[in-house]
Formats: C-alpha cells, structure tokens, sequence
C-alpha cells in the first residue's frame, strides 16, 4: 500500500503558486456578502470558479478523494452484482452510490490537475473478507464500516481546512452524507445508530477506536454534568448515552491503517 | 470543571446574570408554571441589570457576549459565542420537543417511545455541553410553543422531529466555516454528525430504506448535504420559541 507515498508527494507542492491561488479564493469570500454566500448558485460559482491550491487543502482533498473512490467503487460493484442487494434495500444502495460518485466527481472538480487518480481495489481486504460482492453480511458490514470511517476521517481533516471557508463548507456537506448512510446501514443492520467501541456489528475494532470519549473540549467531563439529569439512570446507562451523543475522529494516519488493506494498488 | 476560557472574550460585552435553574422543569407535570417563572425572571432582568449589547461592540469592535434587549429578546452575542448560543438554542428546543413528544404523543408503539426518549437523552448531552462551555455567556432557558404539532398523530410527531434535526445538521454546517476557535470547531464536528443519525433514524420511523430515509431531497447533485446560516436557521425555528431570538450579531462568511 502506498498511498503514504502519494501523500508525501503532495507535500512538494509549489508554495509559490499555491498562495496566489489561496489569496484570490480569499479574497472572494472577504468581499462577498454572507447572504448571496448563502444560496446555492453561488455556492457552485465559487467552488468552480477556483481550484483548490494551498498545498494542505490539496492534501486533505486526495485524501479525501482515495476514500471516495473506495466507496463509490464499492458500491457500483455491489450494485452490479447479481443476487446481492435484496429487492428491499435496492434504493438505499442506488442512492447512496450516487452521492459517492458525486463526491468523487466533486473532489476532482475542486483539485483540478491535482487529483489523484483512482486506485486498483481489493474489497475482499487480501482474504480477509472473501466474499464481499456474493455474501450480503459481509457488504453491509463493509458498508458500514467505510461509512463510519468516512464520518471520522471528514471529521478529522476539518480542522485543516479552517482557513479555506468554502472548502470547509464542503467538506461538512459531505460529512453530513457520510453520517446519514452510516446511520440507516445501521439501522438496515439493526444495530444501535449510534457509534460507541461497544457496537461494533463486526466491523474491526480500529474503525470505533476511541468513541467511548465522555470528556470534551479538554477536559469537559460530561459524565458530571449531565448527571442530574438523568437521575433515574444507572451509572452504565448514562455512559452510554454520553458516549453516544459524540461521534469522534480519526487521524489519516488512523484511517489509512483502516482503509489501506482494501488499497491495492495506486495508480501511476 | 474548567470553563471555556478561549470563549471568555476580552471587553465582553454584557453578560446575562445567573438566572436560578429551571433545569427541572422537564421532570415536572406542569409546564405552565415553570415558564411562567422564566419570563418574570427575564423580565426584570431585562429593566434591571442589562443594556443593549451594541454599545460594546462600538466601543471595542470585540465579539460580545448574549444579552437580553430592553424589548426583552435576546441576543446570542457574537463570535464563538453566538455560534454556540444558535447551537444551544437547536438543542434546547430539541429537548423540550422530544420530552412534549414522549409526555403528550398518543398511539405510539414502545419502539417509537424509546427512539423519541434515545433522542432526548443526548441532546440533554449536547445541551448541558454548551451550557458549560458558555458559562456566563449562556442565554437563558427559553420557552417553546409546540401547539403547531399535532401529537395525536404518530407521524407528526415524527416528521417535526426529522425538521428540528435536519435544520441542526444544516446550521453546524452552515455554522462551520464561521467558527474561529478550532477547538469549537472540532466539537460541532462530533455533534454534527450525530444530528445526522438522528436525522435519519426519524426519517427511518417513517419511511425506512428508502430515498426519504437518506435524506435526499436535501443533498444536491454534487451530493452535498443542505447548510444553513444562522439568520435562516432562526427563520425556521422562531416559530417554535417564545422569546425573540437575534442573531444580527452573529459572525458573517
């Protein structure tokens, strides 16, 4: 897997140029009022208008790309697939490939000549999962797993892209997605909705690591808090919801791990 | 439990006075009696202790802290502060709405009061988080008017759920850029993404593994999910709060 490689790559980026691209998309969103940032048309004009160039945002966009182009691949094969999907989640599994296409589409109409070009797959992850496209289980719990990592890794690079506002935006609007098609695979999987290290439906433990957080904003215990509130509970009862009202993220080194063994091979 | 000093502002403008909790209010029969009691207090806090927040924010051109104006709405403040005054707000709201829900809703199943309990639980989380981190600069416990759900009907009482949530989804979102502190924006990134779980299991209670169900009319087709800013968050849910609620302060893209 060498995706570390492409990523260090991105880093040689030419700085010099970058900081022209970034000052114009700047200065743009400087001397635009917030109400026509609001709507729609304008919200398109401005991610077309310029590609993106600061080096960091370059990176956090391939990034962002690979796991794109891992899940819309995924589901195109799965779609493809005879006598997988039953009749009943067929619109679940149509959609949810179309907003993953999208993204892809998306990322690559932000990076320009940047983007990365997809990668060679390898969703049975070298054996471990052997029968992905023919055992329907086995789909949904690679579903899941992708989604919830998806929701981590966005989750993650966000505080990244905080000087670049309309990139950010976007990024949140995808994150969004992710977390909705994580939610109703879980509920197609009758898990709970909601991510803690204990629901895992089978999925590696790495993909929950670490969402048992109850203390927040350094330090924030929640725990204490909340607990008058939920006076009738037990101890155990209002962990877990305080565990689950907190999705947290993950670091791209945390979410390659995850996602490298599906990574066969990068493209030149 | 130390409070989010990065929010305390510098030159803050005039923060509301400790107003004696009304927290309780949700384990009582009566709503009537303690929101009769939230606005006698906000009231006489309104002629006693505050003035427009305005001032300070000419004099300092700062961020400034909620206040309650002379009229008696209130202000969220601005910078961080009135982002997560807006984010406060959405999960009051949420909580009062799942609690008149799961007291008053007739004909639903136990699944139906369990989801509707699950809801309310972590948005007494999310709601006692910003309470914290606002400290001082907290507004006050509102008042909400659910009178235009109908909570005979199961369905109803649903899909106001799924639009009080995906107008949260849309407003971190919306909001999200306008953060400046990246320690607060990383926490409206661990709730945003629960508010879409939410979003999508009331969607599933009424129409589950469908189109509906993910939200789609509210992605576009470069599959971005709807966002927000804080002037049309509160256009949608001032409907639904007593008090006047300003976000003119709030900061701009």
């Amino acid at each position: 897997m060498n995706l570390f490689t492409i990523l260090s790559d991105i880093e040689k980026v030419n700085a010099e140029a970058s900081e022209r691209f970034l000052f114009s998309r700047r200065k743009l969103l400087k001397t635009t009022s917030m109400a026509a940032l609001a709507t729609p048309a304008f919200f398109a004009a401005t991610v077309n208008k310029a590609f993106a160039a600061d080096a960091d945002v370059v990176e956090v966009l391939n990034f962002a790309l690979t796991l794109e182009y891992l899940e819309a691949e995924f589901y195109k094969k799965g779609n493809m697939a005879a006598n997988l999907i039953p009749q009943s989640d067929k619109q679940v599994f149509m959609k949810i490939a179309e907003h993953e296409k999208q993204h892809v589409e998306f990322l690559k109409s932000q990076l320009g000549d940047k983007a990365k070009p997809m990668p060679e797959f390898d969703f049975t992850a070298n054996g471990m999962f052997p029968d992905p496209f023919t055992n329907y289980p086995v789909f949904l719990t690679l579903s899941q797993a992708f989604e919830d990592t998806g929701v981590r890794a966005y989750k993650g690079q966000a505080p990244k892209l905080k000087d670049d506002k309309a990139v950010l935006l976007a990024a949140l609007k995808i994150h969004s997605v992710e977390a909705r098609h994580a939610a109703e695979i879980r509920l197609i999987r009758q898990l709970r909705v909601w991510t803690s290290e204990q629901e895992t439906g089978g999925v590696p433990a790495a993909v929950y690591k670490g969402e048992n957080e109850t203390h927040h904003h350094d330090g924030i215990d929640l725990m204490t808090l909340v607990d008058e509130h939920f006076y009738s509970m037990n101890g155990s009862a209002v962990e877990l919801i305080v565990r689950e009202s907190f999705d947290e993220p993950l670091t791209k080194e945390e979410v390659m791990a995850i996602a490298g063994p599906f990574i066969k091979s990068m493209m030149p | 439990m130390e409070k989010l000093n990065k929010l305390t502002v510098q030159n803050a403008g005039p923060t509301i006075p400790v107003i004696p909790s009304v927290e309780r209010r949700m384990f009582l029969r009566s709503f009537g009696i303690a929101s009769a009691t939230t606005l006698a207090l906000l009231s006489s806090c309104a002629q006693d202790n505050l003035v427009a927040p305005s001032k300070s924010l000419s004099r300092s051109g700062a961020r400034t802290g909620a206040a309650i104006l002379p009229d008696g709405s209130i202000d969220l403040g601005s910078g961080d502060i009135g982002i997560s005054n807006l984010a406060y707000t959405l999960d009051q709201l949420e909580v009062a709405f799942y609690m008149t829900a799961v007291e008053k809703a007739s004909g639903l199943s136990e699944m139906d009061r369990k989801v509707l309990m699950e809801l309310h639980d972590h948005e007494v989380v999310h709601r006692e988080f910003f309470k914290a981190l606002l400290g001082d600069n907290a507004i006050p416990m509102l008042d909400f008017d659910f009178s235009g759900v109908d909570f005979n009907q199961r369905n109803a009482v649903f899909d106001a759920a799924q639009q009080f949530e995906d107008v949260g989804v849309a407003a971190f979102n919306g909001a999200g850029p306008l953060i400046q502190d990246a320690e607060v924006l990383k926490i409206a990134g661990k709730m945003v993404s629960v508010e879409a779980r939410h979003a999508t299991l009331t969607r599933h209670m009424l129409g589950p593994r469908t189109y509906f169900s993910l939200g789609h009319e509210l992605i576009d087709d470069k599959g971005l999910d709807l966002h927000l800013m804080p002037e049309q968050v509160l256009a949608k849910a001032q409907r639904f709060i007593k008090q006047k609620i300003s976000a003119v302060n709030l900061p701009k893209m």
